[in-house]
């Protein structure tokens, strides 16, 4: 991809409309080899999907170029369907009504498996997705868990060279989405090449040789887990349960000396304070007194995750 | 791509009838058509005409079933959100839709066999068929010329997302341009032009020639003709209008 842009355009109004336009790519640029594993990690809306959907045909771009297999999937998109599968996270995408194996034969035709080629290609991913003896069960029945792995059969139908799975444990419970995981490590294991896009950090950190973290639509970072890990490894991370926090508390923290970043997340019930500072410099003391008359939880000083790279990534970008 | 073709009908026929809601209308709808031509047109004695009302009656239906079926089918692939795996599948994407539209052009074929049997039993409207080979040409004819009708029309459901909306707004002015709710020579010229672009008022024609006329072959041939032409107008609709929805993002949006 080079330095690829999309925009939106949305348009408000009924006699007076105006038009906005809405920048979700801002010229991204990045090769993927074959056999890799690629992971594209951000939050809502950074334009992980975006760059999915131009890179499998559903959108053009609005400026830049991308080539999937030494096709461009804007001009030539007949080319690049034939070599790759698409699955999304969620629960959309099949046909509820119909059963599992229904949806794959269905599929199977509209990507031209060959006739002698389909029951067994069907029965082998049903097989590797682990849905054997549920196939004629109505997908309305599943759980999200067995729909997910019913997407992953689906994109897989075709034996495509190119795999591109956008938020694939989406919504699924543990135990789910580590079955998805371990069918996609399979499938790293097998040499497909993959682009993957996720929030979840572990799960990037687990499956991805290489990363991009986007936000904003503009990468901010590029590298392995362990080189984006390599950025934060010079620093302490302290959480601090706590409740009702107020913005100005907040500034605060962040005017301490030795205070890198300061930044909130909710867990369950509490809210959680994450101050990352310079390794060596004791701040506790000094952060409990700032936040003095706030209910406090438990304090916690450890060492930084990719979790907290990436955090500190997408808030500085 | 024939066998595309013909998975997506099948796959499209099994997903319509596994919604009881659906599945019903199919049902009650002959009944409540039947009855319309009976009682509205109040040709009772005149058993050629009650036919003739009979025939129309169905027509409509099957319109009905083939512009609200196609574009609730397509309403639905944004819904179940398989709409983007559709435009994303190798095979031409009028292969993939078409189906959809044939598909409801023979739950509409079943709509006039229907018609025409309740017609029969409940207010015994004769069934006498003067050319019984050229009707069982002109049957299948007629479902051709109104599913690619669909498909012309499914092309603009692609691009916009009230499909069933627009499906049920086309209904009426397609009924009244085809002479099939009111006979067209109490229209205005310009509407009986209209009427030969379209494939519903060939269709009647050549079901109704068959069954009373005299010379139905010509009327089969233009709904042969019209469908074909349907189907290069709609293929190329298709391909513009995916290539605008691929430009403007507007695939996935319901």
């Amino acid at each position: 991809m080079n330095d690829l842009c999309r925009t939106y355009r949305t348009h408000v109004g009924i006699v007076r409309r105006r038009r906005t336009d809405v920048q979700a790519l801002g010229g991204i640029s990045f090769e993927v080899g074959r056999g890799e594993l690629f992971g594209l990690l951000g939050p809502n809306g950074a334009g992980k999907t975006t760059t999915i959907k131009i890179l499998t045909t559903l959108l053009l771009p609005s400026s830049g170029s991308a080539r999937v297999l030494g096709f461009d999937p804007a001009r030539e998109a007949g080319e690049v369907r034939r070599r790759v599968g698409h699955v999304f996270g969620g629960d959309r995408g099949l046909y509820d009504r119909l059963s599992a194996l229904d949806n794959l034969r269905y599929f199977a035709d509209l990507y031209r498996v060959p006739v002698r080629e389909k029951r067994a290609r069907i029965e082998s991913l049903l097989e590797l997705v682990g849905l054997k003896g549920r196939e004629r069960e109505r997908v309305e029945t599943y759980s999200r868990g067995m729909r997910q792995r019913l997407h992953i059969a689906r994109g897989l139908l075709h034996d495509p060279e190119v795999l591109f799975l956008d938020e694939p444990t989406i919504g699924l419970d543990p135990v789910g989405a580590r079955e998805v995981r371990e069918t996609i490590g399979g499938l790293r294991d097998q040499g497909k090449t993959i682009l993957l896009t996720t929030h979840y950090m572990y799960e990037a950190d687990e499956l991805c040789q290489r990363l991009a973290v986007i936000a904003g639509g503009v990468f901010v970072a590029t590298g392995t887990p362990a080189e984006l890990k390599a950025r934060v490894l010079d620093r302490t991370v302290i959480e601090i349960e706590a409740f009702g926090v107020s913005e100005a508390v907040l500034e605060r923290l962040r005017a301490l000396p030795g205070v890198i970043s300061v930044s909130t997340e909710q867990r369950d019930q509490a809210e959680v304070v994450l101050v990352q500072s310079s390794v060596g410099s004791e701040l506790t003391h000094a952060l409990l007194r700032e936040l003095e008359g706030t209910t406090l939880g438990k304090v916690i000083a450890r060492e930084p995750t990719l979790e907290d790279a990436y955090v500190e990534l997408v808030q500085t970008a | 791509m024939i066998r595309a073709f013909v998975s997506g009908m099948r796959i499209h026929v099994v997903q319509f009838s596994r919604n009881p809601f659906d599945l019903s209308g199919v049902f009650l709808w002959p009944i409540l058509y039947a009855s319309i031509a009976y009682y509205l047109l109040d040709a009772k004695n005149d058993p050629r005409l009650l036919l003739a009302a009979s025939l129309g009656a169905a027509v409509m239906l099957m319109w009905s079933l083939v512009v609200i079926g196609s574009s609730n089918a397509l309403e639905n692939q944004r819904w179940l959100g398989t709409l983007e795996l559709l435009v994303a599948a190798p095979v031409p994407f009028a292969v993939v839709i078409a189906p959809i539209c044939v598909a409801s052009g023979f739950v509409g074929g079943y709509g006039i066999a229907a018609t025409l049997a309740w017609g029969r039993l409940i207010y015994h409207v004769p069934l006498s068929i003067d050319h019984p080979v050229a009707f069982a040409v002109a049957l299948p004819a007629c479902i051709l010329a109104i599913g690619m009708l669909g498909l012309v029309m499914a092309s603009t459901f692609v691009l916009y997302r009230a499909a069933l909306s627009l499906g049920i707004a086309l209904q009426y002015p397609v009924w009244i341009a085809t002479g099939l709710l009111v006979p067209l020579s109490t229209l205005p010229a310009f509407v009986r032009w209209i009427g030969w672009f379209l494939g519903p008022y060939w269709g009647f024609r050549a079901i109704r020639e068959s069954a009373l006329g005299s010379a139905p072959w010509p009327d089969i041939g233009m709904c042969i003709a019209v469908s074909a032409a349907y189907f290069v107008v709609g293929t190329l609709c298709l391909r513009v209008f995916v290539r605008v929805a691929r430009a403007r993002g507007s695939l996935k949006l319901t």
